[in-house]
């Protein structure tokens, strides 16, 4: 007989499970005969990308779909130098920063490697590691945050990257400059560390760490930051890492050249040129919405974390599947924290007050049904 | 590993000691299999009476492939170290002719069933595999089908612990609980619950130890401020999108809020990003927290007839409900499922009452005339819980009398609890409840994600055939 296919796979592929996106929105309307659906699961800006990229987006010609774009993002790396005053080699861009995890993580790891992150962050990190075949040490968060002394502590002579999400996804928590700078003298260039920086621009403090500056005090420290988030371009795909060169060298050479596209790149150049406005606008309506949703929590009994980022969680007082499923009948999807290990959380993105509204009010009435319903 | 990190989704089992033969269905090797069976399941830890039982089954289910498989290819023949028990696997094709003969009530002629005139060559599946703790059919391909048998090692039995335990918060998980810690809290936790709602294991402490080194279950202990265990939850995988829990156990009840909670949050959060889409709880005690589970319904439960007393056979005493807890591991994106009209308002109400989005497609059954002659159930029977479950494989225009004979033929080895999943992904499955109710099924719980897509679980009344 010959081999089953499953034969052919190897155990850390087959122990994987792949990750299953939510379907597109008009087969999920069907599905939940809803007319409408506010999207709160994805941490999406929902004011849309700033203007000057906006322009870029309209401008784009049709025909220009036929060619390649630039394979290594030429003129976004030369618009990113500017902006953070580096050397564009330092740069590498991906498609969504997603693209970048996996570049370091092979580009570092061999086989009996392990990576260090949290038990309750963005999964990614963990999931690559796994489906690469190398361990991936959980450290749980120590209130609600990343816990320095225990992951260092979980390191060895095999640990090549710890991750560190900064501000946390879905938490919101952050290490402030004391924290990272003593993590970073712990870690004593053992490993790379990766500051994931995809929430920074929504941190207005100044405790907050930039690891643009850190990299240069602290050589093995790789920072990756998205267009997705404050940037709004979610839908073109571009995120990128930047660190000291030679470890940017080593990290391009597993990268896949042209993985980026040809709107997407001016889109996220243009984004950069003038984003302060548009920063403002974000942060103002992240505000709002968190003065709208806290208190009603408060009011509601319910605990919640609310950090930095456009997100805040919630405790469900049921299962956060069902709260999922009822909210989704009612037109607003949210996204279950079961998969983030946190179950009978579901996390909320921050947008514009009518949709506030209206997932509070949806919120209410499920809060209501579960309460009233079987056990 | 230090012992704060929690370790991601658990790696696959590691490889299991076994021994891979392929055989011609001849009977001519019918030795062949039954000596490498004993050998193999005395190597694997099984007493000589053990041995000799698996031998036995083996013998009896080649003869009967021999007779009945197909013989382009040889049957595989994979005995394997479970770690608490040593399995047989046959891995076989069946041509078109000999599909009904895999029914385990195929043959089986109940009249001449303890008669001395029984005709060995008409012994069915059922009977065949009367030696075995567990054993069942299932397919893994169009035409690929797999018969297993499976007997338990002999463990020691224990005094379980009542003493009552006065323990000290705050409480900790202790994610990768040793041995010596398993077989204590087994003991604890059999000293406070009844034997329904705990493993049988747990009054064979060593066994559920062996168990969880073995991957067949998994399990976190609450520990107390002084390192004393707190609390017990177990789970193993059921198929390969489910998982099943047993508990959650406390051992000191002044603590009992906290520590139910501590393990089904630790317990969720261990299986939440592995290829489980759902869990569905196998025996829920009383302690599990309020909230963290939807109530599917229940079932009524007669348990292994061991457990009758007085000489009361399964299907006369009353049963326990059991009620089935569930809860998605993940964002339900709708589907659609097929099923008999009749199914509706049954199915329309639970799907509301649970949320689910679902489109229900109607399906009649299939025009007799345009069906093969003979039907196939898979049987899988745990003769410890006295528990059959059947699933149709295959339509034909026999599946109402077929289906009656598996329920006779269950009862008649004294299994009192005969559950039918449908697989409502398949419109000649949600079709065929009017044969259902015809022989004594009632619908009883929806599992959503169970198969295919979502599973309709219908009980057999006892007293109705
Ligand atoms: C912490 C964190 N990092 C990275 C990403 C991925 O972003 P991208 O769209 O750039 O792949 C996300 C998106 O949710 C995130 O939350």
């Amino acid at each position: 007989m010959c081999p089953a296919i499953a034969e052919l796979v190897p155990d850390y592929i087959r122990a994987f499970e792949a990750y299953t996106p939510s379907r597109p929105d008009p087969v999920l309307m069907r599905q939940y005969g809803v007319d409408h659906l506010h999207r709160l699961n994805n941490n999406e800006n929902a004011l849309g990308p700033p203007a000057d990229a906006r322009a870029v987006i309209e401008a784009f010609e049709p025909p220009r779909s036929a060619i390649y774009p630039s394979g290594d993002c030429y003129a976004l790396r030369l618009a990113l130098s500017e902006r953070f005053g580096k050397d564009p080699e330092r740069f590498l861009v991906g498609n969504g920063s997603c693209e970048v995890i996996a570049s370091v993580i092979k580009a570092f790891c061999e086989k009996g490697d392990n990576i260090i992150t949290a038990d309750k962050t963005f999964a990614v990190y963990e999931w690559v590691a796994e489906f690469s075949g190398f361990e991936a040490r959980l450290i749980p968060l120590s209130n609600w945050g990343f816990d320095p002394e225990a992951m260092l502590a979980a390191m060895d002579a095999r640990t090549k990257i710890l991750f560190v999400c900064n501000p946390n996804n879905p938490t919101g928590t952050w290490w402030d400059k004391g924290t990272m700078e003593r993590f970073l003298r712990g870690v004593a260039g053992r490993a790379i560390v990766v500051i994931d920086e995809a929430y920074c621009e929504y941190v207005d403090d100044e405790a907050f760490p930039n690891g643009m500056e850190l990299m240069e005090r602290h050589p093995n420290v790789v920072v990756f930051r998205t267009f997705s988030k404050m940037y709004a371009l979610a839908g073109l795909r571009v995120g990128y890492v930047c660190g000291q060169r030679d470890v940017v060298d080593y990290i391009r050479r597993t990268h896949i050249v042209y993985s980026v596209n040809s709107l997407g790149q001016p889109a996220a150049a243009a984004a950069l040129a003038d984003d302060a406005g548009h920063i403002l606008a974000t942060r103002r309506m992240v505000a709002e919405a968190k003065e709208l949703l806290l208190p009603a929590f408060d009011a509601l009994g319910l605990k919640y974390v609310s950090g930095a980022g456009n997100f805040v969680m919630v405790e469900t007082p049921a299962s956060d599947s069902l709260i999922y499923r009822q909210l989704m009948r009612r037109g607003v999807m949210v996204r279950t924290m079961t998969g983030f290990r946190f179950p009978n959380w579901i996390r909320v993105s921050l947008v514009q007050l009518p949709a506030m509204r209206d997932f509070l009010a949806a919120f209410g009435e499920v809060l209501q049904a579960v309460s009233t319903g079987p056990a | 590993m230090p012992a704060n990190v929690s370790p991601a989704s658990p790696l696959s089992a590691s490889a299991r000691p076994q021994l891979v033969l392929e055989l011609q269905a001849d009977t001519a090797y019918l030795p062949v299999a039954a000596a490498a069976a004993e050998n193999a399941a005395q190597v694997y830890g099984l007493d000589r009476g053990g041995a000799l039982r698996l031998a036995l089954a083996v013998e009896e289910f080649f003869a009967y492939l021999c007779r009945h498989a197909g013989r382009e290819e040889p049957i595989r023949l994979t005995l394997a170290h479970g770690g608490t028990f040593a399995s047989a696997d046959f891995r076989f094709r069946a041509g078109e002719v000999s599909l009904r003969a895999l029914n385990f009530a195929a043959s089986v002629d109940l009249s001449s069933m303890d008669a001395d005139n029984g005709d060995e060559a008409e012994l069915g599946l059922l009977v065949a595999g009367r030696t075995t703790d567990r054993c069942g059919l299932t397919r893994s391909g169009p035409d690929v089908f797999h018969l297993n048998a499976e007997v338990d090692r002999e463990y020691p039995e224990a005094e379980p612990i009542s003493t009552p335990q006065h323990l000290a918060a705050p409480l900790r998980l202790e994610p990768q609980p040793a041995a010596g810690a398993l077989r204590h809290a087994a003991l604890l936790a059999a000293g406070r619950y009844p034997a329904r709602l705990r493993p049988s294991s747990f009054s064979r402490p060593e066994r559920f130890a062996d168990m969880v080194a073995w991957g067949q279950y998994q399990a976190l202990l609450a520990l107390d401020a002084a390192g004393r265990p707190a609390g017990l939850i177990c789970w193993r995988a059921s198929g390969r999108r489910a998982v099943v829990f047993s508990g959650p156990y406390c051992f000191d009840p002044a603590l009992a809020v906290e520590t139910a909670r501590l393990l089904t949050e630790g317990f969720l959060s261990r299986v939440a990003r592995t290829e489980a889409l759902c869990a569905f709880s196998e025996r829920p005690t009383a302690d599990l927290p309020r909230g963290w589970f939807e109530n599917l319904g229940s079932l009524t439960l007669h348990g292994a007839p061991a457990d009758a007393e007085n000489g009361e056979g399964p299907e006369q005493s009353e049963g326990v409900d059991q009620p089935a807890y569930y809860r998605h591991l993940r964002e339900d994106a709708g589907a659609a499922i097929w099923a008999h009209p009749d199914l509706f308002p049954f199915l329309r109400r639970e799907y509301d009452r649970l949320a689910f989005s679902r489109d229900l497609l109607p399906a009649e059954p299939t025009d007799h005339t345009r069906l093969a002659a003979h039907s196939l159930l898979a049987t899988s029977l745990d003769r410890l819980r006295g528990l059959a479950v059947l699933r149709p494989l295959l339509d034909g225009q026999d599946f109402a009398a077929n289906l009656r004979a598996h329920v006779e033929a269950i009862q008649a080895q004294g299994v009192g609890d005969i559950l039918l999943h449908l697989d409502l992904s398949e419109p000649w499955q949600g079709a065929q409840a009017p044969a259902l109710a015809a022989c004594g099924f009632a619908p009883r719980l929806v599992l959503p994600h169970a198969g295919a897509s979502d599973i309709l679980v219908c009980q057999h009344v006892p007293g109705h055939s």
